[in-house]
């Protein structure tokens, strides 16, 4: 019987390596054909740089998708469940985002996963508590 | 004039000669009348004619009256010779007055004579129109010598005056064939730098013809590569369009092999959606997307390559206008350097010809300073002539001057006075 595995979806954000589960991934679209509207830019993640790739959300209920924008899209990568790890209490309380719910270490480097859809609400809610002047 | 003493006659009286008797006695009477005659026409006053001793009447009246014109003649020839011891007497005593007159040099009184004689009266009056002569000749020599004084020491003083012209001409003449010498040497020298100047003028002027040569040479040089310059900026244009088009080549390239990694990220996607199902399907999509990533890698080479392209283009670009532009400026400061060739070479013409001017002139006026040394050493000997003959004339005008005191002197004796 083999193990059983998770699909993770690699993506950079700044300098930064992260991984999302394929499930929450509606599919990868180009930013610069995207347009403005649902872009979701300034996460918790950290801030852009080539802004090439728009990682498409599935908005929860029905709504409306939306689109993280990313600086690449890695790739995807099959991963043994248990080697996800949950994330540490103390990297919990540091990171201050609901939206990194474990880690796993490829090559020995630990890459943060990330919940899409906790991101991108999170980043809506901080959206809609301040809201940019007119 | 003091008169002149008398003195005795030195001519001694004439005596009448002793009758000699006859040599024979004549035959007849009028032989011995005859030869009575013949006597008495030899001078012999004195012979008796004796008429007693004549016979005949006519030979006695004839000897009667040559015995009476016999004692006449005896009485007159004794007159005659008193009266010639007279004047003689006189005209000794006018003699010895006129030379005591002329030795003494007193000319101021008469002649008087103790003998009073008409014939002596011409004689005393040719003595006294000597001396009215001599008088009037010793004042005009007086007169002469006086002048004559004067003007020879006029003439020792200008002949003095001419002796120091002389000489100071002399050593001016000395000075000036001195001066012509170093002129002639002058003269040489400038003749011999002219001659340089004009070897020196024309082998510049060889040099600047030359120069002319090179910088049409350079000209031609920048014209061309003025025109090298405008062929390689169009070829550069032409580089830069067709590099732009490469870049839109590329673009679309890479526009493509973004939405193949796009296609091929989506695919693997969906295939690792579909779990084991879609292993295949994820495969192929790596695949895809490592091919679409290697593309791009190209295009991105590329891209590179046609930045650095057009860098190089731009540089190239910049180096060929750079190029024109200091093609153009060469041309100016050629087309500036040949009008300033050519002010030279017309200069350095100028230059030879008047180098070679002045060297014949110079060699002119060395043969005409030799021809003036020449001149001015013949001026200079005949100045020592001139200075000598001064000299010899200061000596003959100081002799003339004593000469004429001593005249003077000599005239003093003579009392016209």
């Amino acid at each position: 019987m083999t193990e059983p595995v998770s699909e993770l979806l690699m993506f950079q954000v700044g300098a930064r390596v992260f991984a999302s589960t394929v499930r929450d991934v509606v599919r990868i679209g180009n930013v610069a054909a995207a347009g403005s509207d649902g872009l979701i830019e300034g996460t918790s993640l950290g801030p852009t740089f080539a802004r090439e790739r728009g990682i498409v959300v599935a908005a929860p209920e029905g709504g409306v998708e939306s689109t993280l924008v990313v600086d690449q899209v890695l790739g995807v990568r099959s991963v043994p469940e248990s080697e996800i790890q949950p994330l540490p209490a103390f990297a919990a309380a540091v990171i201050r985002s609901g939206a990194v719910s474990g880690l796993v270490l490829f090559d020995e480097a630990p890459t943060l996963i990330v919940d899409l859809p906790t991101l991108v609400r999170e980043r809506l809610a901080a959206a809609l508590a301040s809201p940019s002047p007119a | 004039m003091a008169q002149s003493p008398a003195r005795p006659s030195k001519k001694p009286t004439r005596k009448p000669a002793p009758a000699k008797a006859p040599a024979r006695r004549p035959t007849s009477d009028a032989a011995t009348l005859a030869a009575a005659v013949a006597e008495f026409a030899r001078g012999k006053f004195d012979v008796k004619f004796r008429p007693e001793d004549y016979a005949d009447p006519g030979l006695r009246l004839v000897a009667e009256a040559l015995d009476s014109a016999g004692g006449d003649v005896g009485t007159q020839l004794k007159e005659f010779n008193e009266r010639v011891q007279n004047v003689s007497h006189g005209v000794d005593e006018a003699i010895e007055a006129l030379i005591r007159l002329v030795v003494q040099g007193d000319l101021s009184g008469e002649l008087r004579l103790s003998v009073t004689d008409a014939t002596l009266t011409p004689l005393i009056a040719g003595i006294g129109q000597v001396m009215e002569t001599l008088k009037r000749f010793a004042t005009e020599i007086r007169e002469a010598a006086l002048q004559l004084s004067t003007s020879s020491a006029e003439v020792l003083a200008a002949a003095t005056q001419n002796e120091s012209s002389t000489a100071a001409q002399a050593s001016a003449i000395h000075e000036t064939t001195a001066t012509m010498e170093e002129l002639k040497g002058a003269s040489h020298q400038i003749a011999e730098n002219a001659q340089m100047v004009a070897a020196i003028a024309e082998q510049t002027l060889t040099g600047a013809r030359q120069g002319e040569g090179s910088i049409k040479l350079f000209m031609a040089s920048m014209e061309k590569v003025r025109h090298n310059a405008v062929e390689v900026d169009e070829a550069i244009g032409k580089l830069s369009k067709r590099v732009e088009r490469i870049g839109t080549v590329v673009e679309v390239i890479d526009e493509i092999a973004d939405r193949s990694d796009l296609l091929a990220l989506n695919a693997a996607l969906e295939g690792a959606k579909a779990g084991e199902a879609g292993r295949g399907f994820s495969i192929v999509a790596a695949e895809m997307r490592r091919l679409a990533e290697n593309v791009m890698e190209s295009t991105k080479e590329i891209k590179n390559l046609i930045t650095e392209i057009r860098e190089s283009t731009h540089a190239a670009k910049q180096a060929s206008d750079g190029n024109k532009r200091e093609a153009s400026e060469g041309e100016k400061l050629g087309g500036a350097a040949m009008t300033s060739v050519s002010g030279i070479l017309t200069g350095i013409q100028e230059t030879s010809d008047a180098a070679r001017v002045i060297h014949l002139a110079t060699q002119q006026q060395r043969t005409a300073t030799e021809q003036v040394v020449l001149s001015m050493s013949e001026i200079e000997e005949v100045t020592r002539s001139a200075q000598s003959g001064s000299r010899q004339a200061t000596g003959a005008a100081s002799e003339l001057t004593k000469l004429a005191e001593r005249l003077a002197e000599l005239v003093k004796r003579f009392k016209v006075d």
